[in-house]
Formats: structure tokens, sequence, C-alpha cells
């Protein structure tokens, strides 16, 4: 901007430097004419202080000028300049100031930290730029002159109208020529005006980081400071309210149309944002008046949304008033930072007030955030507020003085103005009494802090107040920012803690739309709910530390690039003694042996599904390859996990080493258990699912695992089996190669029946039975001559060995009913109890009544 | 209380007593100026016949006709015809 309008007074300067030129070549008698006015000029402004750079210049003649000349640019008027003396004085005391105003440049670069230094070439700046405005202001009267000389002389002619003396024509255009001359001297007085300014703002900006800087700065308050600041700040205020009013005056004249869209088009934004936002939020935002007791997970959610909705309205409307002010090209360069700074004060102060509303709810107990009682709420939010506002004050009113360029002291003052404020407040905190004991109703009294919160209000307050009287302005400031912005930390820090407790509490994650979504998604159980809930408290728990402790570190002056340098050290080498622990690495490594165990786990199923469900493997075959991929996957994993923690694995191997003796003792057990069950799942002499026996145990192989191997019994009994002893003892498997099996069935006849025919019908029977198997074909064993029956053994095959016991249950019931029905007596042993010998021919031939015993085959 | 009393007063006295320059517009039609004061160029716009106070502490001022004149604050400035007079 400034660069343009300085091309721009360039560019001018040389063209009317040119015509100058010009117009000398023509008329040799103009100068003459601007010597004679210069003495009347000079007597008209007898008490000038622009002269004292040069007393003496003013009667040098014009070959002074060339050696002393400006810039290049503004050559070309120089033989104009030379012409008039007051031109040619005014030059030569600008050509100075430049010189001046470089070797002030430089030194204010060479002193960059010494505040008395540049106070003083402050004064040294204010002095110059005073000298150069009066260094221009004797052209004034001659200006005047060629003004009026020109009006007399008249507009030169139109065509078809008659021509007019040359002589007219020759004046005019050498007054055009000095006129001109005059105006781009005047250009570049304004253009180190300019410079000088703003070399001031720089130095006055450099001694109020320095104030602000250096905490432990002494600062004379007395009474002169102060009514030079008060002094300061009437003048502010003056500047502030003619820069604006000029600002609103011009905008209101000039630019009425795009001033008035530009605010209209904001409304417009701002609205869009605030029933937008209204709209997609109702459902969180409602407060159903009959829900007294809202959980507080619901009072957290209504807290955040009502607090942001309304903020990012204003804050659309503020950016929106700024973009659409600036755009259509209505703010100054002077009054836009005000603007700005005054638009983001206004939406953090609402926004402040609005989150301390919303935590603190003031009427209404039931979705206050924080214990406190009604009344303490209501008198929070006051010094709480107040502290805000005070804050924002006086970062506004620096700002408004960095663009306006008010003197150090303004600053200093209003600090210092600021910090007992604060300090009052603060004091004043100590004195509420919001705490609630118990489970005391929120409409009590409410009784004082705890001794030690008061004590230290108190205390804090007090030692501002005193920081500050006693002249440590910078001190003070510092402390009154860092309480009010790191207790509005520490507050948000709290509620995100709350928060994280409140989520990971029993069941409460259900209750969040997360937690829904879950639920509705996925079709979780409550339990791994609550898992997530645990989770999830725990990742806001983490949240909100890594984000708010580097905030209040920044707070305190840390730079960014030693917290980062921390965080690194911390992530990557934590030092114990020797040791060097990288956080990075162990995350890493825990990250990768994730990733193998679910590698692992997609290879286990692919090769389960796809491969040997396809090529019809047996499924304990199946069971062991995959358990066998599972621990070769993990192992990996866990090895490549190590590695990656950064955790030498050949400096294991010696750990290994050196604990292999006490291993082999005292891990005995488990680790034989561990290689015994590597044998089973190798050597496979029974799978899962197989039918066993050993030792006492009976049943079914449900699972090997790492040490035992899971058996079920009939009675469903789990008996977890040592692998060890499974390998050791003897192991009967009834379903090892196939799960044929034979089964006997034992059948006792009275001597009266005829065996062979017992024997025919018996196979019969067998023949009969769909599910016994044809080949081995059943036979049938006369085993036994007993006291009073013979025994015969009906021995079958069938294809599966667990349906034996339904086969049996099925021929049983057939040989008893054959028997009957043939006639040949039961076929189990009886007891024939006080039979006399006549009877018993009898009760030989007679059907079987009593069934006392029977032998039962297990199975 | 004395003090602040004598801080304010002073402080009145020593603001009355700055210099400030006026303009006033003698045209029949608003005129914009360009015056340069401390560091930035600001458009002043001037209705027919209004009078402005500005220029605290010395300024720059571009007239409607082109012309620049320099003002160490405590002058009176008429805008006649486009062009400044200065008294």
């Amino acid at each position: 901007m400034h660069l343009l309008e300085n091309v721009r007074a360039f560019s001018i300067a040389l063209f009317l430097g040119l015509l100058a030129l010009g117009a000398l070549t023509l008329a040799a008698d103009g100068p003459a004419v601007a010597q004679e006015s210069e003495p009347s000029a000079r007597q008209s402004r007898p008490a000038e202080p622009a002269v004292p750079i040069q007393p003496a210049q003013s009667s040098q003649p014009a070959p002074q000028a060339a050696p002393t000349g400006p810039a290049a640019g503004t050559g070309g008027d120089q033989p104009s300049a030379a012409a008039s003396p007051v031109l040619q004085q005014a030059e030569d005391q600008l050509a100075q100031a430049d010189r001046e105003l470089k070797r002030i440049t430089e030194r204010t670069n060479a002193v960059e930290d010494d505040d008395a230094m540049l106070a003083e070439l402050r004064a040294q700046v204010d002095e110059l730029s005073k000298q150069i405005i009066a260094a221009s202001v004797p052209t004034r009267p001659r200006l005047d002159e060629i003004k009026a000389r020109l009006t007399e002389l008249g507009d030169p002619p139109g065509e078809g109208q008659p021509p007019e003396d040359a002589v007219i024509t020759d004046e005019r255009k050498r007054l055009l020529a000095e006129r001109g001359a005059i105006n781009a001297l005047t250009g570049r007085a304004e253009n180190l005006s300019i410079e000088a300014r703003k070399l001031a703002n720089r130095i006055t900006a450099t001694r109020r980081a320095i104030f602000s800087n250096t905490l432990l700065r002494h600062t004379d308050v007395s009474v002169e400071m102060l009514s030079e600041a008060a002094t300061a700040t009437l003048h502010e205020a003056m500047a502030l309210s003619r820069s604006i009013g000029g600002w609103l005056t011009f905008a209101w004249n000039y630019k009425r149309v795009p001033l008035l869209s530009a605010l209209f088009l904001s409304l417009c934004a701002a609205l869009l944002f605030l029933v937008g936002g209204y709209r997609l939020f109702s459902p969180v935002l409602m407060r159903p008046e009959e829900a007294d007791e809202p959980t507080y997970f619901r009072r957290l959610s209504l807290a955040f949304w009502s607090t942001l909705i309304p903020t990012v309205a204003l804050a659309a409307f503020a950016m929106s008033s700024y973009f659409f002010l600036s755009s259509f090209n209505i703010l100054r360069p002077d009054i836009a930072p005000i603007i700005a700074i005054t638009l983001a004060m206004g939406v953090v102060l609402f926004f402040i007030a609005r989150l301390a509303s919303a935590v603190l709810s003031p009427s209404r107990s039931s979705w206050r955030l924080v214990r406190v009682s009604d009344r303490g709420a209501k008198m929070l939010m006051v010094p709480i507020f107040a502290m805000a506002l005070v804050n924002g004050l006086d970062y506004l009113l620096g700002s408004i003085s960095e663009s306006l360029g008010s003197p150090v002291v303004l600053t200093i003052a209003k600090s210092f103005v600021a910090s007992i404020i604060i300090g009052l407040i603060l004091m004043s905190m100590a004195w509420i009494r919001p705490v609630l004991r118990g489970d005391e109703p929120y409409d009590a009294p409410g009784h004082p802090w705890p001794r030690v919160i008061s004590f230290s209000f108190l205390l804090l307050g007090a030692a501002l107040i005193a920081t500050a009287l006693s002249g440590y302005v910078g001190l003070a400031r510092f402390i009154a920012t860092q309480i009010t912005v790191t207790s509005a930390i520490l507050v948000t820090v709290y509620i995100g803690l709350l928060t994280g407790k409140s989520v990971s509490r029993q069941g409460a994650f259900a209750e969040t739309v997360a937690g829904r979504y879950l639920e509705r998604r996925f079709q979780l159980e409550p339990v791994a709910l609550d898992q997530f809930g645990l989770f999830a408290g725990l990742g806001i728990y983490v949240l909100v530390l890594a984000f708010f402790i580097p905030l209040i570190l920044l707070q305190w002056g840390f730079k960014t690039a030693d917290i980062e340098s921390w965080t690194y050290r911390v992530l990557t080498e934590i030092r114990v003694g020797t040791i060097t622990i990288s956080l990075v690495g162990i995350l890493a490594g825990i990250l990768l042996f994730a990733l193998g165990f679910l590698v692992t786990r997609w290879v286990q199923r692919w090769i389960d599904r796809n491969v040997m469900a396809r090529s019809r493997v047996d499924a304990g075959v199946r069971n062991s390859i995959r358990t066998g991929i599972g621990y070769m996957g993990v192992g990996v994993a866990g090895l490549i996990g190590l590695s990656a923690a950064g955790i030498d694995l050949s400096s294991l191997a010696l750990v290994a080493g050196a604990l292999s003796l006490g291993v082999g003792f005292g891990l005995q057990n488990i680790v034989s258990n561990f290689v015994s069950g590597l044998i089973l799942l190798v050597e496979r002499p029974f799978k899962v699912g197989d039918w066993i026996v050993s030792g006492t145990t009976e049943g079914f192989v449900r699972r090997i695992s790492v040490r035992a191997t899971e058996i079920e019994t009939f009675q469903h009994q789990s008996i977890m089996m040592p692998n060890s002893l499974l390998i050791n003892a003897s192991v009967g498997n009834w379903t090892h190669r196939n799960k044929l099996g034979r089964s006997e069935i034992a059948v006792t006849v009275t001597y009266d029946s005829d065996p062979r025919r017992i024997i025919e019908l018996l196979h019969d029977i067998a023949a009969a039975h769909p599910m016994v198997l044809k080949n081995p074909a059943p036979n049938v064993g006369f085993t036994a001559f007993g006291d009073d029956r013979m025994t015969f053994e009906l021995r079958i095959y069938v294809a599966d060995v667990l349906t034996a016991g339904g086969v049996r249950n099925d021929l049983r019931v057939s040989i008893y009913e054959r028997f009957r029905d043939e006639g040949i007596g039961a076929p189990f042993p009886m007891k024939i109890e006080d039979i006399t010998p006549e009877e018993e021919v009898e009760g030989a031939n007679e059907e079987p009544s009593v069934v006392d015993e029977e032998k039962v085959r297990s199975g | 209380m004395k003090t602040s009393a004598i801080i304010i007063a002073s402080a009145v006295l020593s603001a009355g007593g700055a210099n400030s320059a006026t303009v006033t517009n003698k045209d029949g039609e608003a005129a914009v100026l360009v015056i340069v004061e401390g560091d930035s160029r600001v458009e002043m716009a001037l209705n027919a016949g209004a009078t402005e106070t500005f220029c605290l502490s010395g300024c720059f001022l571009t007239t409607p006709s082109g012309d620049r004149v320099g003002l160490q604050g405590d002058e009176t400035v008429e805008i006649v015809e486009g062009s400044v007079v200065v008294k």
C-alpha cells in the first residue's frame, strides 16, 4: 500500500520535474519572479521552527544544490529549485533530514534493547518529523502566489478562440512548472515524514515489547508519570474519536451503499449460523423442564453446545463484517486493526460470559456443572466476567495505542490500573461463599471457601497490588494476565477431566450419542460398551492433558520449540541410569505386535476356511494347524514388537541364558506342559472332539491349549488335564483313526434253550438293525456255562462308536421281544428263590416276570 | 483524591493546549482531502460548509486540486474552489 503510494508520488515528481525543466528552458525570466516572492514569504512566517537545521543555507546559490541533491528521480526539479531560494532551502533541509533519519534508523537497529537510548532516539525522531513539516511550510506562500497569478492569467484559449500572447503562454507554463515542483517537494517531505513516523512507531513498539517482556523492570510510579499518562490518554482518546469520526463521516458520505450492504450481508451470515446451528442441534439444546436430574453428560453437552453455537454465530458475524468491510474497500489502514481487535475482543468476551454462565448456570441449579450454591453461582459470575473484561480492555486499549502510536507510558499506566483492578477483584472473590457440603440443596446459603483457597485469593490479590504499587508494573501485568488466563484454562481442564470421569462411569457411555451409535451399529453388549466408555474416558483425560499442558506452558512464556524438544525427548528418550526407554518405540512395538496378531488371525482364518475346509481336512487337524499357526504368528509378532521397541534381543538372550537355570527349576512343570502341548499338536494322539480315556478320566477332548487339555466328561464336567500327563501316561482314544467301534451285548438264557437257535436269533436281530455294519459282520459268541444259565455275547460293529449306546438299546429291546415271542425265556439271569424242586420245572417253563438285575456295561 | 484531581486537571489543560488545525469547506460541494498524519494516508470527507478539526501534531494535506501543503497544526485552512487557502 505504502509502496504503491511511494511509487505514485515518485512518478508524479518525475513527471513534474521534467515539465519544470522544459518550462525553464522556455522562460529565462521565470526565476526572477520566484526570487522576488521569497523574502515576503519569509517575512510572513517569522517564527518558523524549521530554520535550526540549516541557518546559513538560505542564501546559498544554485550550484550547491547538485551535490546535496536527493534521489535521482527528483533530480528533474533541480533547475527550478535552483531558481527559487525557497525551494532550494527546503530541498536542502529535506536532504539533511533524510540523512538524519538514516542515521537514527541505524542507531535504532544497533541499540535494540536499551530502553533509555530508544526513548532518546524517539525524541529525536519526533523533532525530526516536526522539522520535515516545517521545511515544507515556507513553500506555502509561494504556492498561493502562483495560484493567484494563474487565476489572473486565466485558462489557456480553447480551440477556435484567438491565440493569446506568447509571453502569457510562457508565464503560465513556467508557473505551472513551479507549482509542480513545489508539489513534488511537498510529496517528498510527506513520504519522509511517513518514514519518520514509522520509525517512531517502531521504536515505541520495541519499547513496549521491552516493557512487556522484561518482568523485573522497575518503573517509577509517580504523580508525574500518571499525569503524563493521563495527558497521553486524552490525546489518544481525541485521536481515536477523530480518526473514527472521520472514517465514519467519510464512509457514510461516500461509501454508504457498500457500508450498509456489508453490515446487511454480515448480519445475514450471523443469522444463517444462528438459525442453522439451533435447527441442527435443537434435540441437544432442548432443556426439558421435566428432567429434574439430568445426567452429568447431558449437562455437559448442553453447556458445550449452548456455548458454541451462539459464539460461532457471533464470530461469523464479526468475521464476515470485517471481510465485507475490507473487501468493499471501506476500511482505512489506521482503522482496520482497531476494528479487527474490537470485533475479536467482543467475540472472546461473549464466549467467556457464555461459558461461565453455562458452567455455573446461575438460574437453573440442576444444570450446573460444578457443585456450588445458587447464590454462590450468581456471585461468581460477576468477578469472572469483570476479570475477563479488564483483561480484554487492557489488550484492546494496548492494540489501539499501538495502532495510534501512543507513547509507552500509556501502556505502563494501563497495565498498572488493570493489575490493581484485577488484584481487587481477586481479593473480593475470597468473600464469596459458594461451597456446598455433603448433600445440601442448591438453595442452601453456602459455606465460605476452604481456608487455603480464600487465603490464596487474598494473598494473590494483595501481592498483585503491592507489586504494581512498588513499580514492578511489568511483573504485575504478567501475573494478572497469567492468573486470568491460566485459571480459565485450568477450569476448562477440570471440566474436561470431569467429562472423562463421567464418560468412564459405569453405564454412562451407553447414553451418549457415540455409545448409542456403537450399540446400534455393532450390537454391542452393555459390558463391551462399558469397556468402550472406560477407554473413551481415558482418551479424554489424555487429550485434555496433552492439549492444555502445552497451552499453559506457552502462556507462561515457554517457547514452542522448547515444548517440542521436551515432548520429543520424553517420547523418544527417557533415561533411567544407563537404560534408555523410548515411549514411541514401545508404542510402535505394541502396534506392530497388534498388527502381527491381527495378520496371524487373518491367516489362520483364511487357511482354515479356504484351504483346509475345501480340502476336507479333518476338523482336529484343522484345529492343530490353526493353533500351530497362531503360536508361530504370535511368536514372530512378539519378536518384531520387541525389536521395534528397541529391546536388544541379544541382551535378552543373555538374560534368558542366565535365567534358564532358574526357569529350569521353577517353571519346569509349565515348560514341560507347554512342550507336551506342542508335541500333542504335532503328533496328534488325539484331536479336538475325540473320545479319550486316560486313567480315570474319560470324555471328549474340547480344547488343546498351551498348558492343559480340556476334557469334557459324559456328565459335562470339564477336566483340565496337564499336557504332560497326556504325553507320559497311556491314552485310550476311541476315535483315533476312525469312529468304527465294536459293542457287546451279553445275553443269558437257561439250559432249556437251544444254543444254536439262540445264536441264529441273535444274528437275525443284529442283521435287522440298520446301524449295525455288515462288514465287519456281527458275531455271536457262546462265552460261558454258568451255574444255572448259558452266557452268549452279541458283538456288533457300528460306523460311529458314539451311536453304539442307542444301537445297543434298540437291540436289547428287540432281543427281549423276540425271546418272549419265541418262548425262550428271559435273556438275563434270574434269581430263583424259595423254589421247591417240584416247582422248579414248572417255574422254568414260565415267562419271566421279574427283572431283578441286568448286567450293565458302561457306555 | 487531591492527586488524581491534579492529574486530571493538568491532563485537561495540556490536552486543551495541544495544537489542532481546522479546515472549512467553502465550496458548494463535498471535498475529499487526503491527510498524511502519523504513518498513514487518510481520506477525509468534508461536506459543503462543514468545519473539521484535524492535524494534532503536524501533517500534510492534499487538496482536490492536487496541491500539497504541509501544516504545523495551528493553522486555519479553507477549501476554496477545490484549492487550499491557509490563513
